[in-house]
């Protein structure tokens, strides 16, 4: 084709541009700071993402993290700090291209043109990008397999996100953002945004992503940052963070007929109707505390041992941790 | 430096023509954007020409007849419609929705974006232009004569126009007042132009010289009106307001539907 020579210069830059940033990692944030006016919405946040991982923000509402993610899309300029995106400056406007080829994003938000088809929507983005996947190929990745020639007012509203997500994938991306990609989804539809994120990983693609959902960030992230009121609180791999991994067990029980906390052979603190102990041996914990109760011709009812969730972790972090405790005591 | 130096003129020529391509897909689905902005302008003139048809010339319609009047300024119409109304209800709503801040984030370059809106509407108005002229052909107005002042006067008003409605979509915020601000300002300004009603006042004539419209209308019933020659006057003052609305365009247009 009459566009083979330019294709091929494209081709050249491209297989460059990722040699150049491998010594570095896919997304550099160091020391990222943002003020909208007097508000401080981003307050020294840094971190990397390497080349290859999911990684996730976490965070409340407001806590910073869609403002940080602008910033690394290119969206909004920042007042201070490094950020680079697969060894670029997203402030810098000379590289924007080059980097909007390399990247994909999903936004909060829906937003499509309402008059075009399904295919024709995603036609339209591949024609942007030097080496788009096949249109085919990315309807039927994000499940919208049949709904081609329907037109974009007429989907549903996870159909509209499945739409956004394609236009995401389409431009072959090195490194995709994805702002809360599942909310609204339902159950099925969120595994089955799961497997198609996983999927891109096992393909080489480095994944940022926000989210609310705990189980989202357990079940995808290979590293997790808890970001609040503008600043990381945490960062680690999901099993890890905060000190999940180093954490005291807890064990909970009811107490039995006739019995007070007092009696038991361990320090043990009541709540709700079931009383908790927490230890770092709970092996020996509950070899004690079954043997008390075996002594005594007794059960303890709706026994668990377990360690402080992901999202036990997050409402700590986050500053929610008061509620939380008051609630268990 | 950036990919874009490696990159064939060719390339983002076919690109130009791929985006083009997709907004008429987009305007001419939309039964709004047709009906208003393509329909409306040929009604007009099937109803001038059902009322005017067999006029012949005078005074009032400054030595042609009604028809050979209207035919250039319902013209014009179709092109403020087309560039000016549309470009700016359509940008601020794709503002709104996020539609803008999307394109932003693809590869494909501000200039193209633009670029391909200005050659879509100069596409639209081109086919509306020629529908205005079949149907007064009909009712026996002569074709124009001069047909590279035509050519000139259309493209440079459809580029000023866009201009103008790329402006006017910087400085509206919300998307729903934009259909209000659009005709709040130009329905009045057609009618001291002399787009329905020849003006016979020269005061208002030299005021309305200077604003965008009447210099438009001018420069089309040049040609309409068998006179040969290019109206540079009325194509400066048309493209004095082109730049100034191409400059308020580049410092004020927004992507983001949010303030930074």
């Amino acid at each position: 084709m009459h566009t083979h020579v330019s294709w091929a210069a494209d081709n050249l830059v491209r297989a460059a541009a990722p040699a150049r940033s491998a010594a570095s990692a896919a997304v550099v944030v160091a020391g990222l700071r943002k003020n909208y006016g007097a508000v401080q919405a981003v307050r020294g946040v840094s971190f990397t993402v390497e080349h290859g991982e999911i990684f996730a923000l976490l965070g409340p509402n407001g806590a910073g993290k869609t403002t940080t993610l602008e910033i690394l899309e290119g969206f909004r300029a920042r007042d201070a700090g490094r950020v680079e995106v697969l060894g670029f400056d997203p402030g810098d406007r000379a590289s924007g291209r080059a980097v909007r080829e390399r990247i994909g994003l999903v936004l909060q938000d829906i937003a499509v043109e309402p008059y075009l088809t399904v295919r024709e929507t995603i036609a339209r983005n591949a024609g942007y990008y030097p080496a788009p996947h096949d249109t085919d190929e990315v309807i039927a990745l994000v499940g919208l397999a049949g709904q081609e020639r329907k037109k974009v007012r007429n989907l549903s509203g996870g159909q509209k996100r499945r739409l956004d997500l394609a236009l995401g994938l389409i431009g072959r991306p090195d490194l995709l953002f994805l702002d809360e990609p599942t909310t609204g989804f339902d159950p099925n539809a969120r595994h089955e945004a799961w497997e198609v994120v996983r999927g891109l990983r096992s393909a080489g693609v480095t994944i940022v992503l926000t989210t609310h959902y705990m189980d989202e960030a357990q079940a995808l992230a290979d590293r997790v940052a808890v970001i609040s009121d503008g600043q990381i609180m945490a960062e680690g791999t999901p099993s890890a963070i905060g000190g999940r991994d180093t954490a005291r067990s807890r064990i909970r029980f009811a107490l039995p007929e006739g019995y007070t906390a007092a009696d038991l052979p361990l320090n043990a603190v009541a709540g709700e109707g079931l009383v908790v102990v927490e230890t770092a041996e709970p092996t020996q914990a509950l070899h004690q505390l079954t043997r008390w109760a075996l002594q005594r011709g007794t059960v303890l009812g709706e026994l668990t041992v377990d360690r402080p969730s992901l999202e036990d972790i997050y409402l700590r972090l986050t500053g929610h941790d008061a509620q939380m405790e008051g609630s268990t005591r | 430096m950036s990919i874009a130096t490696y990159r064939a003129p060719r390339r983002d020529l076919a690109l130009l023509w791929h985006q083009v391509r997709y907004e008429q897909l987009s305007f001419w689905r939309n039964p709004q954007s047709a009906f208003f902005t393509f329909v409306f302008p040929v009604v007009i003139i099937i109803v001038f020409g059902a009322l005017f048809g067999g006029g012949g010339r005078s005074s009032y319609f400054n030595g042609l007849s009604a028809l050979q009047y209207y035919v250039p300024t319902i013209a014009a119409v179709s092109v403020l419609s087309a560039c000016y109304s549309q470009l700016a209800i359509v940008l601020a709503m794709r503002r709104q929705n996020g539609i803008l801040k999307r394109v932003r984030a693809t590869p494909l370059p501000a200039w193209t974006y633009f670029l391909g809106l200005l050659a879509h509407c100069i596409v639209v108005s081109a086919v509306d232009v020629a529908l205005i002229v079949v149907v007064g052909g009909l009712f026996g107005v002569p074709l124009p004569t001069h047909w590279p002042a035509l050519a000139l006067a259309l493209v440079l008003g459809a580029a000023s126009f866009c201009a103008l409605g790329v402006a006017v979509a910087s400085l509206i915020r919300n998307s729903e007042a934009a259909p209000a601000v659009v005709q709040l300002v130009l329905f009045p300004l057609l009618f001291i132009s002399g787009t329905y009603m020849p003006i016979h006042s020269a005061v208002l004539n030299r005021i309305t010289g200077a604003l965008p419209v009447r210099p438009f209308n001018q420069a089309l019933l040049g040609p309409f009106a068998q006179h040969s020659g290019f109206d540079w006057k009325s194509l400066g003052v048309l493209a004095a307001w082109g730049a100034a609305g191409a400059i308020v365009a580049i410092r004020r247009f927004r992507w983001d539907p949010r303030p930074e």
